[in-house]
Parts: structure tokens; C-alpha cells; sequence
């Protein structure tokens, strides 16, 4: 029992050392490329626009001959969004495959996965959650979306631009409301505003009424809203209300059938503005037969990033490790591609617009940058 | 003015709850048995509606036909799962479990066919808002109310005078008396759960109207109906009706003194504690 076990034990290392040189090497012919992304379950609507978005750069790339020659080629891996799913599949990319580069998306499998980033020296590029905890979770871990805690930092400038000091919260409780309610009492309260009163609700909840008339009883300035789901009930029962406050959220709030609804005309919230060229989302539309969203348009972006920093590595001739594709992308630093990006921190900094709802459209009124 | 908008809109949710809480009590005291599948039948009407009023049918036909299909329904789960079930000696927690099975498969359809995103009515009606003093309701809020209502005082009225509502209560009254009197329980029972299926799809389309639609939408609702009809007394149907009113209005007026997560905690706490000194409900009969 035990010479078969060694046997195995052995053989496994000898098809990892044996595949080693192929994923390091320069000259190789393929470089390949991880994104571990929910392909199935409840994630699955985002997670195949990221894996789109991804494919349609690389393929774009390859058309073109690749990377310095090479073709690069990417390896998909379904984690359902959940952190140990996640792990199983980091380690089976890079143990297994030595894959030096990983997609990820979601803030808690994007959690899970970063101190395996760190110890293995692994890039991790994430272009579509928010948690402020990604900001410092690893130095291997790349974001190129802004934190909820910049788009709040946004819209608590242009709060206190235009004089709105008292403030209401009426917030998901959940990770991702708790967390944005807690950025924004933070910042508010720090830029001199105060917090009159807050209300939780619960996620797939949408009868907000009895919150909404309690926060109305405090008369705030301004509501700010931190739900993920629910946006069209709640813009009829603040309709409904008549109240006199500004209603302020961030991206969660852009819900476009929200936006379509004339009763949401005056509600403001934070956005990363990520637009695609029409030729560009033609071409996407016509391959898969969908709009480029939001998500396929960042992930998009993302992966034109790491060919830039693979072809900065590879025209170098230094092997493309993960501390290889990190170091570069710090060298390079700013980025010109669907929005401009520059990487002072592991988050990059990108413009950030104020926009408003008004009579069924999204008007951006300001754009500003967190930092 | 805050509190009375607030007791006003527990009321007009309570009222719907309490539509849900009667056709559950029905099914219930009658059959005896505890028909969670009840809550799938309560969110398929409201996704059939949405279907039908989707493909351009009015919206009071889209609630008929709605109402026609969970009778179906209804119909079909009580002799095609239930029934068979009994036929094979199932015991109520087989039955139970069999009921639960029902509501997965069905929520899951639902999940599967129309995603699990909430999805609102394109009736432009329904967001409308009346002005009454001060209060201010939408349309749906108003018509969820006076059908609510209307359906509470139809099925006392049905119960209480129409030859299978006396029918239905001899069964829930006695049904081994009743099945050497030749009042057939079984197919009672598929009247039964017929009928309470029609009623359950009356606030399973008109709270949609009003809140939008989810595939998961309707446990909450049916766990809250339960403990109404517990605490109501089984078997009292204008008991069901009211402690329905009473815990939503409960659970609004708390936000005053508390915060949200706590209301349905406390409130259903207080339950619990009264259901200690009267265990049989508050308008329990015999």
C-alpha cells in the first residue's frame, strides 16, 4: 500500500517538473492563463459576461499572432462563486498546471484565494467585486475596479459640495450592505456630515415602507441606499412617499429598469464609467449573440491588461512568473485602455461619475476620482 | 401621521397575509395536512399572471386564468401526491416531506423558466398613488386591500351557508362520520385544496402587483400565515384573518421603538410567550 502511494507520489511530481518549463519559458509557444469564475449557479449570469469578455480579448489577440509570437490561451474554472470552491481550483491551476496568472471575480472566492496568491507568487487580476478588504487582502492581488469605499469617498464629496449634512442609510444586512453602510457612516461623518438615523433590509426583501417612513421620520438631507436587489420596488415606494430627500447610492443602485422608471428622476449614484467602442460591441455582439455588459466590458479591459504586461515580460525575455507580470504591471503602471486606469496601489485608480436618473436615462453630472 | 401610515400599510399587507393564512387554515383543519406546497401554488399564480399579462391579456383576466390554473393545480397535487400518498399508509411526516418536495420543485421550475431576478408588472396602474389626507396608498396597496377583504368575507359566507362549504366542515369536523355518511371525504379533499389554491392566487398576484415577483417569494409569507392561523385558533377562519392583520401591524409599528431586524424576532417572541397561556389560539372553538 505504501510503494503505491509512493508511486503515485512520485509520478505526480515527475508530470509537474516535467510541465514546468513549458509554463515558464518564454519561447514557449502557448502561455497559459487561469480565471476561476462561476460558470454555474447563481453567479452564472456574470460569470459567463466575464469569461466572454475575457475570451474576446485573447482571441482578438491571437488573430493578431499572439504575444510575441506566443498564443495564449486561457483556462476556465468554475467556482460557483463560492470561496472553497475556489481554492480547490487555484491550487489545481497553479500546483498542477503552473499557471502564473488568474482571473477572479467576487469578493469572498477573490478573499479565499489571496494568501495562496501571496505564498505562490501568483497574480490574481479581479475587474468585477468591490469589498475593501481586496485592497489589502495581497500584493499579488490586482483590482481594476474601484472599492465600494472609493465610490463612497465620491459621494460624500459631492454631498457635502452641495451642502447636504444630515444623512439617512438604509442598507442590505448582508456583507456587501453592511460594508458599504459602513464606508459611507465613516466617510459622512469624518467629511462633518451626520448620521441621523439607519435601517436595515433584508436581501430579496421589497417592501421597504415601513424602513422608509421610519427614516422619513428623522428628515435627513439625503437617503443613502445600500441594496443589491430591489431597486424598482423601492423607487415606486419612494415615489409613493413624496419625500423631500436627495436619494444617493453607487453602482448597485444603477438598476436599468430603476433608471427606465421616469419615478426615479433625481436619485444620484456613484459609477465607473467603462464604455466600449460601437465597432467593438458590435463585433461582441455578433460572436456571442449579447450586448457587451458592464462586466464583459471590465473583464475585457482587464485582459488587455495582462497582454500588455505579458508582452512587456515576454519582449524582456524574463520568464512569465506571476512576480514577473506584477513587477511589469507596476512598471507600466497607467493604462489607456476602455477607461483609463493608473495603478498607484493594488487597486487602480479610474475615474468615477455622479450620475443622475432623470426622466428614464442616466445623466452623468460630474466625474471624479477617489483619490 | 407616520404611525397611521404605518398602521395603515400593516394593514393592507396584513390583510393580504391574512388571504394566505384562511385558504391555509381551509386546507389544514379539513385534510390535516400541513400543505407547504401551499406556498409554491401562492407564487406560481403571480408568475402565471405576469405571463399572461406579458402576452398582452388584461389584468383582471390574467388573475382569473391565474386563479383557474392553481385550482388545477391544486387539484392535481391533493389527488395525484396526497391521495396516493394516504393510499399507501404515509404518515403525516412522509406527507410533509412529499409537500416539500412539491415546493422545491415547483420554486425551482419557476427559478429556472423566468431566472431568479425579481421581476415587476408592466402595469402602470399599480404604482399609482391616492392621496386620503394625508396617507398615501398606491393603487395596488387599495386593490390588494378590497379584494382581500371581499375573499375573507367570501369564504366565511362560503363556508358558513353554501351546501359544500357544510360539506367541507362535517369532513374537518368528523371525517371518519363522515365517510360512513357518504359525504366523501377524498373528493372533498380535492375541493378543498381546489379552493384554497383559487384563494391563495388572489394576494399571490395582487402583492406582486405592488412588490414585484421572486421564485422564493412565497415561504415568508406562508410561515407568517401559519402562525396566524395557530395563534388564531385552527380551524377559525376570521381567527386566521386577524392575527394575520395584528402580526404585520405588529411588526410595522415596532420600527418605531426598534430596528428592523429585530421586529420579526420580538414579534413572533411575543407570540411564543402567548402561546404558552393559550395554546389551543386565541379564537379556538370546542
Amino acid at each position: 500500500m505504501q510503494r503505491h502511494h509512493q508511486f503515485w507520489l512520485a509520478a505526480t511530481a515527475a508530470v509537474s517538473l516535467l510541465s514546468l518549463p513549458a509554463m515558464h519559458a518564454a519561447e514557449a509557444d502557448t502561455i497559459r492563463l487561469g480565471a476561476i469564475i462561476p460558470l454555474t449557479g447563481p453567479g452564472a449570469v456574470v460569470g459567463n459576461q466575464e469569461m466572454r469578455g475575457i475570451q474576446f480579448a485573447i482571441d482578438q489577440a491571437n488573430a493578431k499572432g499572439g504575444v510575441q509570437g506566443n498564443k495564449v490561451e486561457v483556462q476556465y474554472e468554475d467556482n460557483q462563486a463560492k470561496p472553497d470552491q475556489s481554492v480547490l481550483s487555484f491550487n489545481k491551476l497553479v500546483d498542477l498546471q503552473n499557471i502564473q496568472m488568474i482571473f477572479t471575480g467576487y469578493s469572498g472566492p477573490s478573499l479565499a484565494m489571496a494568501p495562496l496568491a501571496t505564498r505562490k507568487k501568483v497574480l490574481m487580476v479581479n475587474a468585477g467585486a468591490q469589498s475593501d478588504k481586496l485592497r489589502t487582502a495581497s500584493p499579488y492581488l490586482v483590482n481594476t475596479l474601484p472599492s465600494t469605499g472609493d465610490e463612497v469617498a465620491v459621494m460624500v464629496r459631492y454631498l457635502m459640495d452641495k451642502a447636504k449634512k444630515t444623512a439617512a442609510v438604509l442598507y442590505e444586512n448582508d456583507a456587501a450592505g453592511i460594508g458599504g453602510r459602513d464606508d459611507f457612516l465613516e466617510q459622512y461623518q469624518k467629511a462633518g456630515g451626520k448620521i441621523l438615523e439607519q435601517e436595515p433590509t433584508q436581501f430579496g426583501q421589497t417592501d421597504y415602507r415601513p424602513a422608509l417612513l421610519k427614516l422619513a421620520g428623522a428628515k435627513p438631507d439625503v437617503l443613502y441606499v445600500v441594496i443589491t436587489a430591489g431597486m424598482v420596488s423601492l423607487v415606486d415606494q419612494l415615489h409613493q412617499m413624496n419625500a423631500p430627500w436627495l436619494v444617493a447610492g453607487s453602482t448597485f443602485a444603477a438598476d436599468p429598469q430603476a433608471i427606465a422608471d421616469p419615478s426615479s428622476t433625481g436619485f444620484i449614484h456613484t459609477q465607473v464609467q467603462i464604455e466600449a467602442p460601437p465597432a467593438l460591441m458590435d463585433a461582441f455582439h455578433k460572436k456571442y449573440d449579447a450586448d457587451m455588459d458592464f462586466f464583459a466590458r471590465q473583464y475585457y479591459n482587464a485582459a488587455e491588461i495582462v497582454l500588455t504586461v505579458l508582452d512587456k515580460v515576454l519582449s524582456e525575455k524574463k520568464p512569465a512568473t506571476g512576480e514577473n507580470l506584477r513587477t511589469a504591471l507596476f512598471q507600466i503602471k497607467t493604462f489607456q485602455g476602455l477607461i483609463p486606469m493608473t495603478f498607484n496601489s493594488n487597486t487602480a485608480t479610474v475615474p468615477i461619475a455622479i450620475n443622475e436618473m432623470r426622466d428614464g436615462k442616466d445623466v452623468t453630472l460630474t466625474t471624479a476620482t477617489a483619490q | 401621521m407616520l404611525l397611521l401610515q404605518l398602521l395603515v400599510n400593516g394593514i393592507v399587507t396584513g390583510c393580504a397575509l391574512g388571504v394566505v393564512a384562511i385558504s391555509f387554515s381551509l386546507v389544514y383543519s379539513t385534510t390535516r395536512i400541513f400543505h407547504v406546497a401551499h406556498a409554491g401554488v401562492y407564487t406560481l399564480g403571480g408568475y402565471l399572471a405576469w405571463t399572461f399579462v406579458t402576452h398582452g391579456v388584461p389584468d383582471p383576466l390574467a388573475l382569473v386564468l391565474a386563479m383557474l390554473a392553481c385550482t388545477l393545480l391544486g387539484a392535481f397535487i391533493q389527488a395525484q401526491l396526497y391521495a396516493r400518498l394516504e393510499r399507501r399508509g404515509a404518515t403525516h411526516l412522509i406527507v410533509l416531506i412529499a409537500s416539500l418536495g412539491a415546493l422545491a420543485v415547483i420554486q425551482n421550475i419557476i427559478a429556472a423558466v423566468y431566472t431568479p431576478n425579481i421581476l415587476q408588472f408592466p402595469s402602470a396602474w399599480a404604482a399609482r398613488v391616492v392621496s386620503l389626507g394625508g396617507l398615501r396608498l398606491t393603487f395596488a396597496q387599495l386593490v390588494t386591500l378590497g379584494i382581500s377583504l371581499a375573499a375573507f368575507a367570501g369564504v366565511l359566507l362560503f363556508a358558513k351557508f353554501t351546501p359544500l362549504g357544510k360539506r367541507i366542515r362535517a369532513v374537518a369536523s368528523n371525517p371518519f362520520l363522515a365517510e360512513i355518511t357518504r359525504l366523501e371525504p377524498r373528493t372533498v379533499y380535492i375541493y378543498v385544496i381546489a379552493i384554497a389554491s383559487a384563494v391563495v392566487c388572489l394576494p399571490g398576484v395582487l402583492v406582486p402587483f405592488d412588490l414585484g415577483l421572486q421564485p422564493y417569494g412565497g415561504v415568508t409569507p406562508l410561515l407568517t400565515a401559519t402562525i396566524a392561523m395557530i395563534a388564531g385558533g385552527v380551524g377559525s377562519i376570521g381567527g386566521a384573518f386577524m392575527l394575520s392583520v395584528l402580526i404585520v401591524v405588529l411588526q410595522n409599528l415596532s420600527l418605531m421603538v426598534m430596528p428592523g431586524q429585530w421586529s420579526i424576532g420580538i414579534t413572533f417572541f411575543i407570540f411564543v410567550i402567548f402561546m404558552l397561556f393559550r395554546p389551543r389560539g386565541l379564537f379556538a372553538t370546542g
